[in-house]
């Protein structure tokens, strides 16, 4: 088939690369990244975006964390969807979270201990997240454990770079700094620049997520 | 099989699967957690006096050799006497002392107040005048993030900078935290014994104002060595601590 490829024309090589990206696989992983955002489309999980959102560190932290429980509960949740009894379901789904979540949270005090006490409960409170139970619920329970998994990747993802970008807004303007390096020069101070310190309070982080929204949006009309 | 039968059974093969897997992830990550939590309070007793840059990354080396070559651990007696090595005294006080050119500059005493939640875990550094404080730190409690969690952010410990546990007259005060501003609430002589509170965790203030005098009534016998200058330099032979021990 490789060899094959070599030879094709340029014609025939964009219709396989369209066939990739009209994978089910593809598709599953790559919507909730900006079309079904769980932050933007189904306003999921806005209260940790406003809590951790001060630096690009604890986001990117916090954005991982979550990946990584909304990945392995799908998986897991996924490859018991046809042994689970069904009176029992919300519980078990839960209790395999909570696992995950206090796992996370075990292994970011072992190896990154200043940024988890920074996190503080915001961690454990992923347990609490509507998206983990959300996907578990709506997708992971009808669907196979490869495509839960991307499933869960993708929100993750997708929960995680509107993470990103509002800590970007937010550090950057709140204390002109990114990863805790200023990147404002000192000439810009002393010509009369001031940090906004609005920006480092939760409402700030409303307004950006508000003013995403509205781009996000007007991104999928077009 | 029944169905109530096997939703038991699945229940109690959840719970032993996640059991165990919790216990191994626990017990294996412990030795790392705890060497965290070890420099952490290393990093906390360095921050009291200023010694580090809170904004600044450290490496644990880093941590350990500032520590081992500023501070030193002592432990005093309920009437502030250093206690030598191989004696023992009825109540045994850690002190962490921090030397600067072979003098006492401050001497730091730890913190466990009662919070809103839970204790408050953290270190009070005073300077070697006996009454000024030199800085607050918090490395551990349970109150509500952003409201009584405040207390071990920047802006709150900073307040403490500068302010003093004695009156005017030199008379032991403590520190205590007001409802709100300290130049609208205090009056004028008093405003060095009081620092800003913080809204919405008005009682997490009671309980850490109460903490911390109980705590500094007990070391007032070495804040008055020191108010009498009778305390300068250390003595060699006494007795070491170690970094606090969980509580």
């Amino acid at each position: 088939m490789r060899l094959c490829g070599l030879f094709v024309s340029n014609g025939s090589k964009r219709v396989r690369k369209m066939k990739i990206t009209h994978t089910q696989h593809f598709k599953v992983f790559s919507e909730p990244l900006l079309k079904s955002n769980p932050v933007f489309f189904q306003m999921l999980g806005i209260c940790s975006a406003l809590a951790v959102t001060v630096q690009l560190k604890t986001a990117i932290v916090m954005g991982l964390s979550l990946t990584f429980v909304l990945a392995f509960s799908n998986l897991i949740i996924s490859l018991l969807r046809n042994v689970i009894p069904r009176n029992i379901r919300m519980i078990v789904e839960l209790s395999v979270i909570a696992t995950l979540v206090i796992l996370a949270d075990e292994v970011l005090r072992a190896f990154l201990y200043d940024i988890s006490k920074q996190l503080s409960v915001f961690v454990g409170l992923i347990i609490t997240n509507c998206i983990v139970m959300g996907r578990a619920e709506t997708f992971a329970l009808g669907n196979p454990p490869g495509l839960s998994f991307l499933d869960g990747l993708g929100n993750g993802a997708g929960y995680g770079s509107v993470l990103v970008a509002v800590a970007f807004i937010r550090e950057l303007l709140g204390s002109g700094k990114l990863f805790g390096f200023s990147v404002i020069p000192q000439s810009f101070y002393n010509a009369g620049y001031e940090d906004m310190g609005f920006m480092l309070l939760a409402p700030a982080a409303f307004i950006i997520i508000g003013l995403l929204v509205w781009l996000q949006k007007s991104i999928i009309k077009e | 099989m029944s169905d109530q039968l096997r939703s038991l059974l699945f229940a109690a093969a959840t719970c032993l699967v996640c059991a165990i897997s919790l216990t191994a992830a626990s017990t294996g990550l412990k030795g790392f957690q705890q060497k965290n939590i070890a420099m952490d309070r290393q990093k906390n007793i360095l921050k009291s006096v200023g010694l580090i840059d809170e904004n600044a990354g450290y490496t644990h080396e880093e941590i350990n050799k500032l520590y081992a070559d500023n501070i030193k651990c002592i432990w005093v007696d309920s009437k502030g006497s250093i206690i030598k090595k191989g004696q023992k005294a009825q109540k045994e006080l850690p002190v962490y002392i921090y030397m600067k050119n072979d003098r006492i500059e401050s001497y730091i005493l730890p913190i466990d107040s009662r919070g809103l939640w839970g204790r408050i875990l953290g270190y009070l550094a005073l300077k070697n005048d006996g009454s000024t404080i030199v800085g607050f730190t918090v490395y551990k409690h349970s109150e509500t993030p952003g409201l009584g969690g405040e207390i071990e952010k920047r802006w709150f410990r900073k307040n403490f900078e500068g302010k003093k546990v004695v009156s005017r007259a030199g008379k032991f005060l403590s520190i205590s935290i007001t409802k709100g501003g300290v130049k609208d609430t205090v009056p004028k002589d008093m405003q060095a014994n009081y620092v800003d509170g913080i809204s919405g965790a008005t009682l997490t203030g009671k309980y850490l104002a109460a903490g911390l005098k109980d705590i500094l009534l007990e070391y007032e016998p070495v804040s008055l060595k020191f108010r009498t200058k009778k305390l300068l330099r250390l003595t060699a032979g006494r007795k070491s601590c170690p970094v606090r021990k969980e509580k």
